[in-house]
């Protein structure tokens, strides 16, 4: 009992991230019908920032990961600014412009802080929980909250707000959300920049729980990857579910199959991925007309 | 239906002119050297065969293809830089063929974003109680998703939208297309309405009797040129159009 209690609260904090991860992934495709693989890349830098915030200036938690999310929301903008002119012209070169922006900010990390990577203290220190005979460490809670917070802010944004809305028509019918006067350009930059800032959430969210290093985008990355495709690509319900899902498949592959966890994991995420191919709420799809 | 309809913006006395406009789409010509106007409050049409040319030329108006003309404007505003996101500031309403209605969103937001340029405040909700007095329909399915609609409901859904924005021109590709011949006449009577309220019309239409039913004045297109244009009344005693368009 106590060992599935904290197992199953490390998969949800880790869940939450993949959640983040995924949500960034699924903003991004909705609005613009494009993946952005240079996603994880992103979420390293939002977990180096935050973490140099922390550890270097000393300055606390919370405010170390707003600055890491203004910085790569900034980060998002040059990116979509620097597409923006291939947009509606060639999808594929956007892509691959997203997979080498990736790539050139996995080499700017190298170059500012070294290829070796740092182990983050946690921000917590108050001692763990004990419920029910099991350990709880109180950051994995925070994880879950915060992450919460943001699922919550981001609907609401979506639903509830003029800009929201127009940025969800604008992911429906480009032309017809034109026409009713939205720039759509600037909508896909807010999209861009918002899915920067949760992938740095994120980052500097997992910072503590994993290892900060230059390639780190490439594992979280997947996860968070798969987290989207398994939830519907473009769910907003779904990248939460998916998350969450994926999150508690590693937790607990990881405390039975030890060094065959991952296998496990994307053994189970391909049954499910045949078994329904859109996903759990995939059945929207983005209209490029 | 009811008859009410909010007034257009007292600055309704704006012509659209247009003069040698041509769309080229790769190598192919689509629109070829079109000039017309249409007069403050006027309504005219655009009739022609599928692939005539009839929506490239609602589609050249607005921006949404790269276009060419000599003369772009819509009173003194010239628009051949107008990008269509900036169309709607000038007055002129989008009504695209098969509808585009934002098919997850409610059939409320779909109409505040017809309203997005003015943002939303206490003149767009009441803008909004108009567009249900007139359509009582969507009234009643306010909350439900567009796409659940019929193609009835989401023609007028699509035209609610464009009214949001007040415009002083409505450009309307197609309306009555994949509808039922009631759901036609229905249509008609929409238009004639709209017409009845001051708005300028500009009309694509496959379908010249309703085009005949709802303007003044058509253009008949053919291979993106215009090949006819007068009055209804003298269209419709023209032998060619009865042929070709009237099926007579």
């Amino acid at each position: 009992m106590q060992v599935f209690l904290q197992t199953l609260v490390g998969g949800l904090s880790l869940g939450a991230v993949y959640a983040l991860v995924a949500l960034g992934f699924a903003l991004v495709y909705r609005t613009m019908g494009l993946v952005n693989f240079a996603h994880a890349d992103v979420l390293m830098i939002g977990a180096y920032v935050a973490s140099t915030f922390t550890m270097s200036e000393h300055l606390p938690f919370a405010v170390a990961v707003v600055a890491a999310m203004v910085i790569t929301g900034l980060i998002g903008l040059v990116i979509e600014r620097m597409l923006r002119p291939l947009e509606g012209k060639d999808f594929d070169l956007m892509l691959i412009g997203t997979i080498g922006f990736g790539i050139v900010l996995e080499a700017l990390a190298t170059l500012i802080w070294g290829a070796t990577g740092r182990a983050v203290p946690s921000p917590v220190d108050t001692p763990p929980l004990h419920l029910l005979g099991a350990s709880i460490p109180t950051y994995d809670l925070v994880v879950v909250g915060v992450a919460i917070v943001a699922m919550i802010a981001l609907t609401l944004f979506l639903e509830r707000t003029r800009r929201g809305i127009a940025m969800q028509a604008v992911a429906m019918d480009y032309d017809a959300a034109s026409a009713a006067g939205i720039n759509v350009g600037r909508s896909n930059a807010i999209a861009f920049s918002i899915g920067a800032g949760l992938a740095a959430l994120a980052g500097a969210l997992v910072g503590p729980l994993l290892y900060v290093s230059p390639s780190m985008g490439g594992s979280i990355g997947i996860d968070g990857f798969a987290a989207a495709i398994l939830g519907g690509f473009g769910s907003i319900p779904g990248a939460v579910i998916g998350g969450v899902v994926i999150g508690l498949l590693s937790s607990f592959s990881a405390g039975h199959f030890h060094g065959y966890s991952d296998l496990v994991t994307f053994l189970v995420f391909a049954v499910l991925v045949m078994i329904r191919p859109t996903g759990l709420f995939g059945e929207r799809t983005v209209s490029r007309a | 239906m009811s008859t009410t309809l909010s007034q257009p913006s007292s600055r309704v006395s704006a012509a659209l002119q247009v003069e040698d406009l041509c769309v080229r789409y790769g190598g192919v010509q689509a629109v070829r050297s079109v000039s017309f106007t249409v007069e403050p409050g006027e309504a005219v049409g655009i009739i022609g065969a599928n692939g005539a040319g009839k929506t490239s030329t609602l589609r050249a108006l607005m921006g949404l293809v790269p276009r060419t003309a000599s003369t772009l404007s819509f009173g003194e505003s010239d628009l051949r830089r107008t990008p269509a996101r900036n169309m709607v500031r000038h007055g002129i309403g989008y009504v695209p063929e098969g509808r585009h209605v934002f098919s997850g969103l409610s059939v409320e937001k779909n109409l505040m974003l017809g309203a997005y340029s003015k943002g939303w405040g206490r003149s767009q909700k009441l803008e909004l109680d108009g567009i249900y007095e007139q359509f009582p329909v969507l009234g009643e399915m306010r909350q439900r998703p567009a796409g659940a609609l019929s193609g009835g409901q989401q023609q007028m859904l699509a035209i609610g939208r464009a009214l949001m924005s007040k415009p002083d021109l409505i450009l309307l590709d197609e309306p009555s297309m994949g509808l039922s011949p009631k759901l036609v006449d229905d249509t008609l009577a929409i238009l004639l309405n709209l017409c009845g309220a001051g708005l300028s019309l500009l009309l694509v239409e496959q379908n010249a009797e309703l085009a005949f039913g709802a303007t003044s004045r058509c253009l008949v297109v053919e291979s993106g040129e215009v090949v006819t244009e007068g009055s209804t009344k003298e269209l419709r005693a023209d032998p060619q159009v009865r042929r070709s368009y009237l099926g007579i």
